[in-house]
């Protein structure tokens, strides 16, 4: 007989992953700084060979975590349209220069070198920033970021605006569906619509949209004052989730590595002006 | 028993709106008792209990007249903090009162505004989630529970602070029946096992009847009746003219009342109902 295996799961921001991924080990400081290394490090070089790796690294991770590489489906028209977008600018505003060389001609159009190497660079960024979001959001839920931006002193105040911010997103799609299920329930046809009719449909959406956001602050106001928050408030408050965590020796490990690997890039960077698109392999390809 | 709420002549309108939401309220409440807040949709009772809470007039604009004194101290003078160590308050729809997007951190985030420490916010959590059976629930998010779970957890958030007044309006309304009755016996623990003072604004009368020391009747945002439950019911017809379910025990005793069968007092306890019901019988057969 078959038997079915249950894992138990946690939901995070954007994805549900089991409890007992590996990545829980580390401290959600050592995270977050996971996520700036592997997404920001990338806008320091101009080899998309090089940021193409560190997405590779984010693919990596994302198995390390047990995160189903199936979930990346839903963001593929993003990546996709990402790609796009930046090709089609440099190709069809690619600007002037003399030492400019065309490398071949697409409907009559001239391709130049430099500004398809420059598509290529920038779109390495992008996808590496992409992928590491998509990871860190996919691995984290609210209550770890902000744990991370507490450990790191960053005031309560803001800390918990930005898990407001947060969870507001989340709300605003929601009851956007709720607003067009609605409409559905009641015989709107969404196919059989123009697209001038959707535009103009989603223009509507706006005033409900905002008169449910503006009934929900004053309800999360009205709440915080129930439970005796308040922006005056002074003293010093216990910050009880920070309990929840312990920095551990492969945390402080982790984030040395991290680090140095951060300040090593930008020093090599502009010391010695590394990681240029000089030396691409993509700029031999183009060539 | 000494009186912890008082409300001298207070008249509140908010802006915008053509008369008062409450006219000339007079009322003292004293300690430890559970007190039940029933009357016709837009009648004054979520206003008057936003008065006692402190909502009004800190949250809300409007006109406010008279006072409310919570433990002899104007409501006006107290701060946020000061009002959230005294009363706790439920709100009817569950999600708009989170904070938080874990259930323990929304059980620990009154308490850290209060000012307690992380070892003591940990016995609370620990304390309160066995009350209210969340033990399990602890690492998921609010927004997940299903309602009657929601409601538990914005009580639990509540009870944590261990305030001396717990104020929940309509915390059943937005709830299915299992829902409904998982607050209900929640409520009935606190009566029992907490030294509280418990204000409930409910429509479901014949709960609320039973679990209540005194019931109060707003209309038209004046208190009309403030007594026991065996005199609160005394007129039934008026209660229904206001579009009121009064209990089915009080109904059927005031039933027998009309047909000059019962001349007691209103009792909501059906025990005690089907009691007088077997001693009427009983009086009917031995008179064949």
């Amino acid at each position: 007989m078959e038997s079915v295996q249950t894992k138990k799961m946690m939901k995070t921001l954007l994805a549900l992953i089991p409890v007992e991924s590996p990545l829980y080990s580390f401290h959600p400081v050592s995270r977050l700084l996971l996520f700036v290394i592997t997404g920001f490090i990338p806008l320091f070089i101009n080899m998309p060979e090089l940021n193409f790796m560190f997405a590779v690294v984010v693919l990596l991770l994302f198995i390390y975590s047990k995160v189903a590489l199936s979930s990346l489906k839903m963001y593929l028209p993003v990546i996709l349209c990402a790609g796009i977008f930046t090709f089609l600018t440099f190709i069809f505003f690619p600007g002037k220069d003399p030492d400019y060389k065309v490398i071949g001609h697409v409907f009559g159009l001239a391709l130049y070198d430099q500004p398809i190497m420059n598509a290529f660079i920038a779109y390495s960024k992008i996808l590496a920033l992409l992928l590491s979001s998509i990871f860190y959001f996919s691995t984290n839920r609210e209550r770890d970021i902000l744990a991370a931006l507490r450990t790191l002193k960053m005031p309560f105040v803001a800390s918990y605006v930005l898990g407001l911010s947060l969870r507001s997103a989340g709300m605003f799609l929601e009851d956007l569906h709720t607003v067009r299920e609605a409409e559905q329930a009641r015989g709107l046809d969404y196919a059989a619509m123009k697209f001038t009719d959707k535009v103009k449909l989603y223009s509507m959406y706006i005033i409900p949209l905002i008169s449910l956001a503006l009934r929900r602050s004053d309800e999360i106001s009205n709440a915080l004052f129930v439970k005796g928050y308040s922006l005056k408030s002074s003293g010093k408050r216990a910050d009880y989730i920070l309990t929840k965590y312990r920095f551990s020796a492969s945390d402080v490990a982790t984030c040395v590595v991290l680090i140095l690997l951060l300040v090593l890039i930008v020093y090599f960077k502009y010391r010695y002006q590394w990681f240029g698109s000089d030396h691409s392999l993509f700029q031999y390809v183009i060539k | 028993m000494g009186k912890i709420i008082e409300i001298n002549h207070l008249t509140w309108q908010y802006t915008d709106t053509e008369k008062p939401a409450l006219v000339d309220v007079n009322l003292d409440i004293e300690d430890n008792m559970f007190i039940g807040v029933c009357g016709p949709n837009e009648s004054g009772k979520t206003t008057l209990v936003s008065c006692i809470k402190g909502l009004i007039p800190h949250n809300f604009i409007g006109s406010y007249t008279g006072e409310v004194r919570l433990f002899g101290k104007n409501i006006r003078d107290l701060r946020a903090k000061e009002l959230a160590e005294y009363v706790g308050f439920v709100f009817a729809d569950p999600e708009a009162q989170f904070t938080s997007m874990s259930v323990e951190e929304e059980l620990a985030f009154g308490m850290e505004n209060i000012g307690l420490g992380s070892d003591e916010i940990r016995e609370r959590i620990d304390w309160v989630a066995k009350i209210t059976n969340l033990e399990n629930l602890l690492d998921k998010s609010p927004y997940d529970l299903s309602g009657g779970q929601k409601q538990r957890v914005a009580i639990a958030s509540v009870l944590a602070m261990q305030p001396k007044i717990v104020i929940l309006d309509e915390p059943t309304s937005m709830l299915d029946p299992m829902g409904k009755d998982s607050v209900f016996n929640i409520c009935a623990r606190m009566k029992e096992e907490l030294n509280m003072t418990i204000i409930m604004v409910e429509h479901t009368m014949d709960r609320l009847a039973r679990l209540s020391d005194r019931l109060i009747l707003v209309h038209n945002g004046k208190i009309e009746r403030y007594a026991e439950p065996e005199h609160f019911f005394e007129n039934v017809d008026e209660l229904v003219e206001m579009g009121l379910n009064p209990p089915a025990s009080i109904v059927f005793l005031d039933q027998l009342k009309r047909a000059g069968l019962y001349e007691g007092p209103m009792t909501t306890s059906v025990e005690e109902t089907i009691e007088i019901a077997q001693s009427i019988c009983a009086r009917k057969e031995s008179v064949q």
